[in-house]
């Protein structure tokens, strides 16, 4: 059991036909960052707002080391941060303002309240904009402002819900180089992002969730390695209809209409075989990955290439 | 809990304070209503300057003797039952009732509209027994007058009207940084970063409470003191001040306690900027048409202020000129507080319960 235990979680938002989440089971350890990968409508955010306390209602459990995550909370209310995709925080106010009331309304006295706004900006680089309004800063800046708000109790459990959406190659950069120094033995982190590369970055641990469930889960190099043996082509011709069927039957082929297959390889002596086969069906192979598979093709093998919104 | 709401309060403070329009329509908006309105409406207000509707029942003849010095003769109605009607509707001020076959020995009655000024009640009652009646009233026992439902409270100048009338709009408006702010706050997630932080929607409520009270506070002060100085200064009658300070905070505390409410309410009810201005805006406007704001409720038919009556806004002034005309006590002012206070309550808690709803 993880630090973080979430036991068969069922919630359906009021008036949907279909629950967000379906008997959702998932365990989440301390150290490292925890990468929660899903497409859009998965089930991502409803999750992390459950965590959060934004929603309430759902069914199951949600314990945080054994007792009961809502009980864990009132015990020790500033040990949760979570860090929302929205630009969550007051445009009119100075970045030092809103930093000032975040922590303020968790119950920061003056001294520490002083302390924690100092060590927050300082973490996310804030220092030169503290004085200048929130929504006059760029879309990096929010975003720096938006996750330094998040880190102000210092808290043991962060979730954070798409920290890099809309900003620059630097400011991601600088956002995953610090979301990885937070990761610490004593701390839960937990990601969700769209972006692959980044979670295959800085996660040692990732769950795939797709329709309100937890397709796959496990540390990210063993997530990995299980799909070590897939083979991806992309061919100069169709494959031939007979040739085609064989491949499904024995290599769970996937195809996308491009010229691009997919095929699941038994053996490392079934790669010779596959190609062999093509070449003399004429369909020269243009490209071939095998032996690693990024996180990318995994999550659209597992979560299928349709369109969701 | 003191660190929460001040940051809470302070927050407000400081996102009011850059809204300048909000702080226009707080402070600019009534002030130019008190203004602009004492001195259109002071000529108006004047009893001198308004002239009263009489008839007289059996004697045309005499309708026509009594008339002028602001008193004016009209078609006398078809009978007693009709003449009261038109006095209850104030569509009538006096209606004179002659006996049948009158020889001038009788007793004469006088049915006069509530609202009429007792002098002119006097002035007219005089006209009647003057020298000046070309039909002989000299032997009549006595002139009686009756007043046509019960007596109304005494009419306010312009300046006592609309002071207090047009601060009491201004207060109910802020709905409108109330709500705004609330609505930016759920769109931008702030709220509900807030409820992760487990900050209570009840604390949240009472943050937003603070700072518009005081809001409210400083619009009585700066709108009495409109009506104290910049009236007079441009022309105007100045404002009497009450002689009971605590009665006037009290009424303008009420108020404000109602006025806050109803901006919950509509900030929880509204999903937009427009929708919240729109409920807001409307619905002050029309509750202050209706509570005698833009129009005095004293011209208006018996009908349209018995509705009138319906309105907070109607309240209030009540509140504020038991205490500013009629240098009331406090159980002059118990009725229009505590139904204010009542709206409040009832308003907050159903703001409470929607967004609970809502979850």
């Amino acid at each position: 059991m993880g630090a973080l235990s979430l036991r068969d979680l069922t919630f359906r938002y009021p008036g949907a036909n279909d629950a967000a989440l379906q008997g959702l089971t998932l365990d989440i350890p301390r150290g490292g960052v925890f990468g929660l990968l899903g497409p859009n409508g998965a089930g991502k955010t409803t999750l992390i707002s459950l965590i959060a306390g934004q929603l309430r209602g759902a069914s199951g459990d949600m314990l945080l080391d054994g007792a009961p995550l809502a009980e864990a909370r009132r015990r020790a209310p500033r040990s949760l941060g979570l860090v929302p995709q929205e630009h969550a925080f007051y445009p009119m106010l100075t970045c030092r303002e809103n930093l000032r009331f975040f922590g303020g309304v968790q119950g920061l006295g003056a001294a520490r309240l002083a302390e924690r706004v100092a060590a927050a900006s300082a973490f996310a680089r804030l220092e030169p904009v503290l004085e200048r309004r929130a929504g006059e800063l760029s879309g990096g800046l929010k975003r720096r402002l938006n996750f330094a708000i998040g880190l102000l109790t210092e808290p043991q459990v962060l979730l954070l819900d798409e920290p890099t959406v809309g900003v620059d190659a630097q400011s991601r950069a600088f956002l995953l180089e610090r979301i990885r120094a937070l990761a610490a033995p004593d701390r839960i982190v937990v990601y969700t992002s769209h972006y692959m590369e980044e979670v295959q970055a800085i996660c040692d641990r990732v769950a795939i969730i797709d329709h309100g469930r937890v397709l796959l889960a496990g540390p990210l190099a063993e997530v990995l390695q299980d799909s070590a043996r897939s083979l991806a082509l992309r061919l100069s011709a169709p494959l031939p209809a007979a040739l085609a069927a064989q491949w499904r039957a024995r290599f769970d082929l996937r195809e996308d209409g491009t010229l691009r297959y997919e095929l699941r390889l038994g053996a490392p002596a079934d790669l010779v075989q596959a190609l062999q086969a093509a070449q003399a069906a004429g369909c020269e192979p243009l490209s071939i990955a095998y032996g690693e598979r990024d996180l990318e093709q995994l999550f659209m093998r597992l979560t299928d290439r349709s369109l969701r919104d | 809990m003191l660190r929460i709401l001040t940051a809470l309060w302070t927050k407000e403070w400081l996102a009011l304070s850059r809204d300048v329009h909000g702080l226009a329509v707080l402070f600019l908006m009534p002030a130019a209503f008190i203004v602009i309105m004492s001195l259109a409406l002071s000529d108006a207000f004047k009893e001198g300057a308004r002239v009263t509707d009489f008839a007289v029942l059996g004697s045309p003849k005499l309708g026509e003797r009594l008339a002028g010095e602001g008193f004016r003769a009209v078609p006398a109605p078809a009978d007693e039952r009709h003449a009261r009607d038109e006095l209850r509707r104030g569509r009538l001020g006096l209606v004179v009732l002659l006996p049948a076959q009158y020889d001038g020995t009788g007793p004469v009655t006088v049915l006069a509209d509530p609202a009429l000024d007792a002098l002119q009640l006097l002035a007219f009652r005089e006209r009647l027994l003057g020298a000046a009646l070309g039909i002989d009233l000299k032997r009549a026992t006595n002139v009686s007058v009756e007043v046509i439902g019960s007596p109304r409270p005494a009419r306010p100048s312009s300046v006592q009207q609309n002071v207090p009338a047009w601060l009491i709009f201004g207060m109910f408006f802020v709905v409108l940084p109330i709500s705004a702010l609330f609505i930016v706050e759920r769109r931008d997630g702030t709220a509900a970063r807030l409820r992760s932080q487990q900050v209570a929607f009840s604390l949240l409520l009472v943050g937003k409470i603070g700072p518009f009270f005081v809001i409210n506070l400083l619009q009585t002060i700066l709108m009495l003191a409109a009506g104290l100085t910049l009236v007079p200064w441009l022309g105007g009658e100045a404002l009497s001040l009450p002689a009971r300070w605590d009665l006037l905070a009290a009424v303008a505390a009420c108020t404000s306690l109602a006025a806050i409410a109803w901006g919950l309410l509509v900030a929880v009810c509204a999903r937009t900027l427009e929708q919240a201005t729109v409920i807001g805006g409307v619905g002050n406007i029309l509750a202050a048409a209706l509570g005698g704001i833009m129009v005095p409720r004293f011209v208006m038919p018996a009908t349209m202020q018995a509705v009138a009556s319906l309105s907070p806004m109607a309240w209030a002034l009540d509140g504020f000129h038991a205490v500013l005309l009629r240098q009331g006590s406090g159980s002059d002012i118990a009725l229009p507080c505590a139904k204010l206070v009542a709206l409040a309550a009832v308003l907050f808690a159903a703001a409470v319960w929607l967004q609970r709803r809502r979850g």
